[in-house]
């Protein structure tokens, strides 16, 4: 693929991936695990992957690092373009150079990602040291510039501790900090803030917007968490059993949701707000991948399915702008009175 | 609200309502915790002592059958000690708790056991709180034959299918073990071992919060269900503000092991009085992309329950602090809502303006696809049976 030059770097994006597909099979008609996924994020942009357990955001987001061992992992299709170098064409020695260095990820359980064995110093200054030619001396003093960054409280201490010795929260902005070291270009995400209370949650994710504003670094944020989405995001991809279902900027997602999975599950949300009455529930469970259907994913679960859906996969519509939608039949409000289906299976 | 729900003619087992009570302002609560105080560790060993956890400090108040009760806060609160101490799972280290006006502080042996049938817990972790070795059946089954609640094995079959069904699960089930399910339905099957022992009250520890969105909502649903259809008492302790929103009549809210507020869920919401209640609504992420707002970060991290602040616990974060909250522990004050709330100051702050209500704003078009979605689920839904 051609790719301008450096003048246009601002409106390249950081991150292109395009047709990426996966399975964890060698099988020819197993289905993918990740269909045919592309998204893109800017300089200072956050993407925000919104799905539930199973839909594939975090494979994806191992894929994008190298993370994922194959096999049993096959990439079927697709690519995906880091500030211009295919990831997927890189030797494992030249995505240890960018990993944690130009692209960086933070990981949900800040327990068991930080290694228990080395104080909090010593595992940030590795990750500076790793890519960059600086004395021990040196990567210490950065080490602690990083923890003042995310407003660790008494960070000189801090710098000496041990995982264990801290908090949840704690733990959670030491690994912003590891992660933020380098200035990465790409933040990769996964669920960063799901296992903080709320009051912490809020302070990490204004860390990181801050952090963010400061250095351009563009974020995907991979959350099942719509209350952070409308937060952070810019754009928001929705995925469901391996599939981008809807995708569009924050405000398209919360103003115009199109997809039955988009509305079930805003509705399926406890609200903040005066209760109105009873939860709406997205009946049945995520298919698992041996009995993936065939058509539209969703499907199965889908009060609106009719013939079709089930026949095919739709393709997707655009709605405006950047907004898309896979489904043959969005707006819902335009299907016609309920059509029962004969069979509940 | 607080008033017993008669169970309705469809209940799958119609037991343990309360007793029809007098239409009087003050009904016997179902449950009571006065001064109730836990203290971990601060035992000898060897040459030093361990740190004493000052994990629950003086809490006392009162849940009124048929009421969905909530205990909130953030962890280390205290606030799952604080939902043991009234099963007397574990024992307090002072204060009593009153069960129907009884005072089972220290209730032992068959008293005891008969206790356990009546009030029951839903855990956290569907995948650890199942006994991987047992079936479900068994599982569900081990309350019936413990209590001897079947007259006889063909009796505890039925008795343990209908338990399954009632919590939308196929009595086929009964077979199998825990680790063919998903977390939703390991959930379900942990809701029907709680029901089995046919409880008056149920304490849910963050019963849902290990649940995908989707299930999340079926489980609440299901449980809420439940409590309408059995006339059960509900005690859920959580972190979510959000399903505690949804669920609950009446919340206390818990910091360093004390109840800093106490109120109707709405009046709680709406108008937040204590300075920690209202930094937690604040931190509440937006509703919509359009609610985004600067959120004033509590400062500094939570004391160690070790060594918890002297005066008012919170003094050491709270942004309204005056010397004297350093100096003198607050008591819980009763308005006259019955609310109660511990800050000598509630009353300067409510007047400063702080704990305003959130916003949360639902886009037309999301209502209106909403609503078609829901009218669709139960078309088909009926259809279906």
């Amino acid at each position: 693929m051609e790719f301008p030059s450096v003048t246009d770097d601002a409106r390249r994006p950081v991150l292109e991936v395009r047709g990426f597909s996966l399975k964890f099979s060698r099988d020819a008609d197993a289905p993918n695990l990740v269909d045919d996924v592309s998204f893109s994020v800017g300089t200072g942009e956050t993407l925000c992957i919104v799905g539930e357990s199973g839909c594939g955001k975090s494979v994806t987001s191992l894929a994008l690092m190298g993370l994922l061992a194959s096999p049993p992992a096959q990439r079927v299709a697709g690519t995906a373009h880091f500030e211009g170098k295919d990831l997927f064409a890189l030797s494992e020695r030249e995505l240890a150079d960018i990993r944690g260095n130009r692209l960086s990820m933070i990981f949900q359980e800040p327990m068991t990602s930080l290694n228990p064995a080395f104080t909090v110093g010593e595992q940030i200054g590795e990750s500076i040291r790793r890519h960059r030619n600086v004395e021990r001396r040196q990567a210490r003093e950065e080490a602690l510039e990083m923890l003042r960054l995310v407003r660790i409280p008494a960070p000189e201490t801090r710098l000496d501790a041990y995982p264990h010795q801290l908090s949840g929260g704690m733990r959670q902005r030491v690994m912003i900090a590891m992660a933020l070291a380098n200035r990465p270009r790409l933040l990769i995400a996964d669920e960063p803030t799901t296992a903080l209370d709320v009051t912490i949650q809020a302070q990490v994710l204004a860390l990181v917007k801050n952090l963010q504003a400061e250095t351009g670094t563009a974020m995907v944020l991979i959350t099942h968490d719509l209350g952070v989405v409308a937060e952070v995001a810019d754009h928001v991809a929705v995925m469901y059993a391996g599939r981008i279902v809807e995708y569009g900027t924050v405000a398209d997602l919360f103003d115009d949701p199109q997809h039955p999975y988009t509305i079930g599950l805003m509705g399926a949300i406890p609200s903040v707000g005066k209760r109105e009455g009873a939860l709406a529930t997205i009946r049945g469970s995520v298919p698992s991948p041996e009995l993936m259907p065939s058509g539209c994913r969703f499907a199965p679960r889908c009060p609106f399915a009719e013939q079709r859906c089930i026949d095919a996969a739709p393709p997707d519509k655009v709605i405006a702008g950047v907004h898309r939608v896979a489904c043959w039949l969005a707006p819902v409000e335009q299907v016609a009175a309920p059509v029962l289906r004969e069979e509940m299976a | 609200m607080t008033t017993p729900t008669e169970p309705t003619p469809h209940a799958p087992t119609p037991h343990a309502q309360p007793a029809s009570q007098p239409a009087s302002h003050s009904p016997a609560p179902i449950i009571e915790a006065r001064s109730l105080t836990k203290h971990f560790g601060g035992t000898r060993q060897l040459f030093m002592r361990t740190p004493t956890v000052y994990a629950v400090n003086e809490v006392s108040f009162a849940v009124q059958a048929g009421e969905t009760f909530a205990i909130v806060g953030e962890s280390g609160c205290g606030k799952s000690t604080l939902g043991r101490l009234l099963l007397r799972l574990i024992d307090s280290t002072d204060g009593r708790v009153f069960y129907q006006g009884k005072d089972i502080t220290h209730e032992q042996g068959a008293p005891l056991r008969r206790l356990r049938r009546e009030m029951q817990i839903i855990f956290q972790d569907p995948f650890a709180s199942l006994n991987p070795g047992m079936t479900v059946g068994k599982i569900v089954g081990e309350p019936i034959a413990l209590h001897g609640l079947a007259p006889d094995s063909a009796g505890h079959r039925e008795r343990v299918a209908q338990l399954l069904r009632t919590v939308g699960l196929q009595p086929a089930y009964a077979n199998r073990y825990p680790h063919e399910f998903s977390g939703g339905q390991r959930q379900r099957i942990g809701i029907a071992r709680a029901l089995a022992g046919e409880p008056k009250l149920i304490v849910g520890d963050e019963p849902v919060s290990a649940l995908d969105v989707s299930v999340q909502a079926q489980v609440i649903n299901l449980l809420e269900t439940l409590k309408q259809d059995l006339g059960l008492t509900l005690i859920m302790v959580a972190h979510d503000l959000a399903v505690i929103r949804h669920m609950s009549d009446r919340v206390a809210v818990m910091y360093l092991g004390e109840i800093v507020e106490l109120a109707d869920v709405d009046a709680l919401f709406d108008a937040p009085l204590h300075p920690y209640t209202q930094a937690l609504l604040r931190a509440i992420p937006a509703s919509s992309p359009h609610e985004r707002r600067a959120k004033p970060a509590l400062s500094g991290d939570l004391p160690s329950p070790t060594a918890p602040p002297a005066g008012c616990r919170f003094h050491t974060r709270c942004p309204h602090a005056k010397p004297h909250c350093a100096e003198v522990r607050p008591v819980s004050e009763r308005l006259d809502d019955g609310r109660q709330v511990a800050c000598h100051f509630w009353r300067e702050i409510q007047n400063a303006g702080s704990g305003a209500p959130l916003a949360t704003s639902v886009s037309p078009k999301l209502i209106e696809r909403l609503a078609i979605y829901r009218e669709r689920q139960t078309a088909l839904a009926s259809a279906g049976d």
